[in-house]
């Protein structure tokens, strides 16, 4: 679509910068301006990234009728500043046995992993987003899967059976969900017809609605499951504190421990902005085009950066929200909860949302209803096709799917764990008495 | 029972089994608390409890003090539940004595045990939440427990180990602003327990982590004598209050909460109904409250005659018992201690074999134990 | 007796619905909301059950203790001419089970009009904090309120002979810094 590639041209000021030297773009257009892009979208990433822990500590206070940190600065704002400090200047500790060159890399991978994928998300309108990537959506989903390997090698090379164990748990975790969050984004896709993140956003405006009113089912499996895959509550079984394995990052104390601490919160930065983009509608909010046509280019960017933000910060508000409302199910219980249920749920919503948009197609390419028109290139619904959709989403597929899911784990419901394992028990502890072999 | 667990097999043709340590220093253990499981992947299918090591020798303590020195020693075993402690012993010596103690200190009593009892109870719910990952529940149940803490600090003087009765009836009469502040409490509380309600008793995450978990059937329960809401939760109707009325219980009009499957669910809703049924045996006990002495006339050196005495209270834990050995002097020849949480803590293998790593904190938790208590 | 019953009973269709539209866990999150908004408007008083923040900040704001409270001890002087209360009869000493009170005393001769006398005089009077349990024992079994603990519950010494109280310390009162930031 050339509007898209369009929007993505660098201001004149950063082409005035280097348009003296060079008589062409190159510079400025690939070299100069994604160089200052990055630059400051690393910095308030990181910046933000910092205060969010601190956000974390105030939210989580006045749920708790107590006050968080006051005593740094004016109301403790300076406090993620004082732990960095402390954090660096911490004794670099790596235990005896442990492979030094794997302990040092994994925290690495696992922060490096997480940040690049800032590089494709669309902060803002125009040119506030980086890199705009055809495939972004699959370029999101690809590279944060390999925040996964860092988590397994920090288990592995810190030569300790609990960070093993933990670490293997974690990683399972996150594997099963992020299969939850990819299923669940393909309805989305369905309406929007590109995984190019910024034509997604592009989409939704030219729609006229955010995508998570005509796919409320895949929204909330998109939300389930980047709980699951950030590790956070109700599923952070794995690092909770009460749990007899530590977790994979026992062994890592001051800056490498930081590094880990980092990557979970940009991963649920990260999260949060793609459910901002494919559900909640981007950077698009509807006085957008106005504000453009009267206060101009900058603004109007700028704008749209906050909204953004602001929706971003909804989201991740809700994620700290659920973490000290809730209490966290049992490992079992929440691989049961990923396989058993989000899955066939993300499938179920794919068939039917499928199905009602084809159903909605124009009589020429097959559909029934007509509801949506081809508009330049991309298939718009109309406004009886925008009630359509809601409808469907809300009225029939929630139900639907939920009763096939339920009806199919039924049989699961009555499995009395606690009984097998006693009987399993029994029979073992039988076998042994009389001396046969253990194993089946 | 320890190198049973740890030694392995010679048979062990799969070796999936592993002994994890949940240490003595661990958050969920609620103290001192040394648990050896033997898993099979992550399922646990032997479990040994190492205790003794905050065992402090009180009895023999007991052995060389005073009965009248003796007192502040009770605090300490139960510290959570101090002044059930308190009224325990000081109970039992009066038995010994066979003083009769004024009506208006035993319903004075009858009401700090139950604000005792509350107390107790809101610092287990804290904590049983905060194990299984509801972290708010804990900050609420402390703040609640605060003003309970604070009302004794008005009356008795201390907040947790309140040395709180003294042989004969109590030190000091109310307060000025007794009364008010305890009905002032007793305003709000209700309240404050439909919020701990709401956070978690039909929350589905807590009902997948508690029902069905730690079950213990009637049958295993009494013979492995268990008392308080352990023993309830499985559907035995027992409770010192009711069975042998001590203190000024039996003026008093309450229900006693029952289980039926006698798993954590059942247990964590009778304890929240139990601090229900306290806030009514507060509002009877303040609202018929006798004028009066509130200490006996006890000798200033308490020589008991020579015999023997059992007396036991229904604890916030279960039924905690003193048996006192007098031989005529001033000093108990014997004090014997029946610490609810150390039997009830032996159910702690029958229910956790056969569930997962993760349920174990919740059964531990469910037991409600006390470490200063299990190992005197 | 009240029974608690929790039979898995038949759902009804009511709370089928509930569980459907995750009510049971958003009723929790609404009650978690309500206590961050109104952490943010209401005024802030420590130590208020009905506020929203409960928090006290020590040390700017200390709290009340009550006048029952059991803290640091403290030994009596008569107001009037400003000489110890204490007897030296070793009441307190006997009474404590832990023993951390030592009481020396010597019999001096008072004149009383024609009589003479030989009255116990308190020498020394060594409270050893470190060992104290705060139960008020040797404060009750004082004849003389000579004897009291105060509410000052402050008692960090920065070594182990600080715990040592002699008879002057007891009189005067811990001398400590006061933080106040």
């Amino acid at each position: 679509m050339p509007e898209i590639l369009a929007l993505l041209i660098a201001p004149d000021w950063v082409r005035s910068l280097t348009g003296e030297r060079r008589p062409n773009d190159f510079w400025a257009e690939y070299i100069v301006w994604p160089l200052i892009q990055i630059v400051i979208v690393l910095f308030i990433v990181l910046t933000v990234v910092a205060y969010l822990v601190y956000l974390e500590r105030k939210v989580s206070a006045f749920i708790q009728a107590r006050l968080g940190p006051m005593r740094v600065g004016p109301w403790g704002l300076l406090q993620p500043a004082a732990d960095g400090l402390k954090l660096l200047l911490k004794e670099d500790i790596i235990p005896i046995k442990a492979d030094r060159l794997v302990f040092s890399i994994a925290p690495i991978i696992s922060v490096v992993a997480t940040l690049v994928v800032l590089a494709v998300i669309p902060w803002g309108a125009a040119w506030a987003t980086i890199a705009n990537v055809n495939i972004g959506l699959l370029f999101v989903l690809a590279v944060s899967s390999v925040s996964v390997l860092g988590l397994v090698l920090a288990g592995w090379s810190s030569n300790s059976k609990y960070s093993l164990l933990g670490a293997l748990r974690s990683s399972a975790q996150m594997v099963s969900y992020e299969v939850g969050m990819g299923l669940s984004i393909i309805g989305a896709l369905i309406f929007a017809r590109t995984l190019s993140l910024s034509g997604i956003v592009e989409a939704q405006r030219a729609d006229g609605l955010p995508y998570f009113l005509f796919q409320p089912l895949g929204f909330l499996i998109y939300l389930i499951s980047a709980l699951g895959e950030t590790n956070r509550a109700p599923f952070d079984l794995p690092e909770a504190e009460s749990e007899l394995v530590a977790g994979y990052h026992t062994e890592y104390s001051g800056f490498r421990w930081a590094l880990f601490f980092m990557a979970e919160y940009t991963a649920m930065l990260v999260t949060s902005a793609v459910a901002v983009t494919l559900f909640l509608g981007g950077w698009y909010f509807p006085g957008l085009d106005w504000i453009r046509s009267n206060w101009g280019q900058t603004v109007y960017v700028l704008l749209s950066v906050a909204a953004f933000a602001a929706k971003i910060g909804a989201l991740i508000y809700a994620y700290m929200w659920f973490r000290w409302t809730w209490p966290r199910y049992r490992y079992d219980q929440l691989m049961e909860l990923g396989w058993k249920w989000l899955i066939p749920a993300g499938l179920v919503n794919v068939v039917l949302t499928a199905i009602w948009y084809v159903l909605a197609l124009p009589e020429a390419q097959g559909g029934v209803f007509g509801f949506v028109k081809q508009t330049a290139g991309r298939y718009v619904p109309t406004g009886a096709g925008k009630i359509y959709f809601i409808l469907t989403g809300f009225i029939i597929t929630i139900p639907l799917s939920w009763a096939l899911l339920a009806t199919i784990n039924r049989r699961s419901r009555d499995f009395n764990l606690h009984d097998q394992r006693q009987l399993q028990i029994k029979l073992r502890s039988e076998r042994i008495k009389r001396n046969e072999p253990v194993a089946e | 029972m320890q190198e049973e667990i740890t030694k392995p097999r010679e048979t062990l043709l799969d070796a999936e089994e592993m002994v994890l340590n949940m240490g003595p220093q661990h958050p969920s253990t609620h103290g001192v608390l040394r648990v050896l499981l033997k898993l099979d992947g992550e399922t646990v299918i032997d479990l040994d409890c190492d205790i003794g090591f905050l065992h402090r020798g009180v009895e023999k303590i007991a052995e060389q003090d005073t009965y009248a020195m003796i007192t502040p020693y009770w605090d300490r075993l139960d510290y959570v539940a101090a002044v059930s402690g308190d009224l325990c012993y000081v109970e039992g010596v009066e038995k010994l004595l066979q003083v009769e103690v004024p009506r208006r200190a035993e319903y004075l009593r009858v009401i700090l045990t139950e604000l005792q009892r509350i107390a107790s109870h809101l610092l287990w719910l804290g904590t049983h939440a905060i194990d299984i990952g509801a972290v708010t529940v804990l900050l609420y149940c402390f703040r609640e427990r605060e003003e309970i803490l604070k009302i004794f600090e008005d009356f008795i003087g201390a907040r947790l180990t309140a040395h709180a009765f003294r042989i004969g009836g109590l030190w000091w009469d109310v307060y000025p602003e007794f009364e008010t502040r305890v009905r002032d409490f007793l305003k709000i509380f209700p309240d404050r327990i439909t919020e701990y309600e709401t956070l978690l008793n039909t929350n589905r995450i807590w009902l997948s982590r508690t029902v069905g978990i730690g079950v213990l059937p009637a049958e295993e329960a009494i013979n492995l004598s268990l008392t308080g809401p352990v023993l309830r939760g499985s559907g035995v109707n027992y409770d010192v209050r009711k069975a042998q009325p001590y203190s000024a219980y039996a003026d008093f009009d309450f229900e006693v909460p029952l289980g039926e499957n006698g798993d954590t669910y059942d247990r964590y809703l009778i304890r929240m109904e139990e601090m229900r049924q306290s806030i009514r045996i507060i509002e009877q006990a303040l609202d018929g409250l006798p004028e009066g002495p509130v200490m006996a006339k006890v000798p200033k050196v308490i020589k008991p005659p020579a015999g023997e005495v059992y007396h036991s209270i229904e604890a916030p834990k279960g039924e905690l018992g003193v048996y006192l050995v007098s031989d005529g002097t001033g000093k108990p020849y014997r004090m014997r201690i029946r610490p609810p949480a150390y039997i009830n803590l032996q159910s702690l293998k029958r229910m956790a074999i056969g569930h997962l790593v993760a349920d174990v904190v919740a059964i531990i938790g469910t037991i409600d134990i006390v470490l200063g208590e299990v190992d005197r | 007796m009240a029974a608690v019953t929790t039979t898995k009973q038949k759902r009804s269709i009511g709370q089928i619905i509930k569980r459907l539209l995750l009510l049971d866990l958003i009723e929790g999150l609404f009650l978690t909301f309500k206590y961050n908004v109104r952490a943010l408007y209401e005024p802030r008083e420590g130590g208020n059950p009905n506020q929203a923040i409960y928090t006290e900040q020590y040390p700017l704001e200390r709290p009340r203790v009550s006048e029952r409270f059991r803290g640091a001890p403290r030994l009596n002087l008569d107001p009037e001419n400003g000489s110890t209360l204490c007897i030296a009869c070793d009441l307190c000493a006997l009474a404590c089970p832990v023993d951390c009170i030592e009481v020396g005393s010597i019999r001096r001769e008072v004149r009383d009009g024609e009589k003479v006398n030989k009255k116990k005089v308190l020498t020394t009077f060594i409270f050893d904090t470190s060992r104290c349990m705060f139960c008020n024992l040797c404060s009750e079994a004082c004849p003389t309120d000579c004897l009291e603990l105060t509410q000052s519950f402050e008692l960090a010494v920065y070594h182990r002979s600080g715990f040592r109280w002699d008879r002057e310390m007891l009189e005067k009162g811990i001398n400590y810094v006061r933080y106040t930031k």
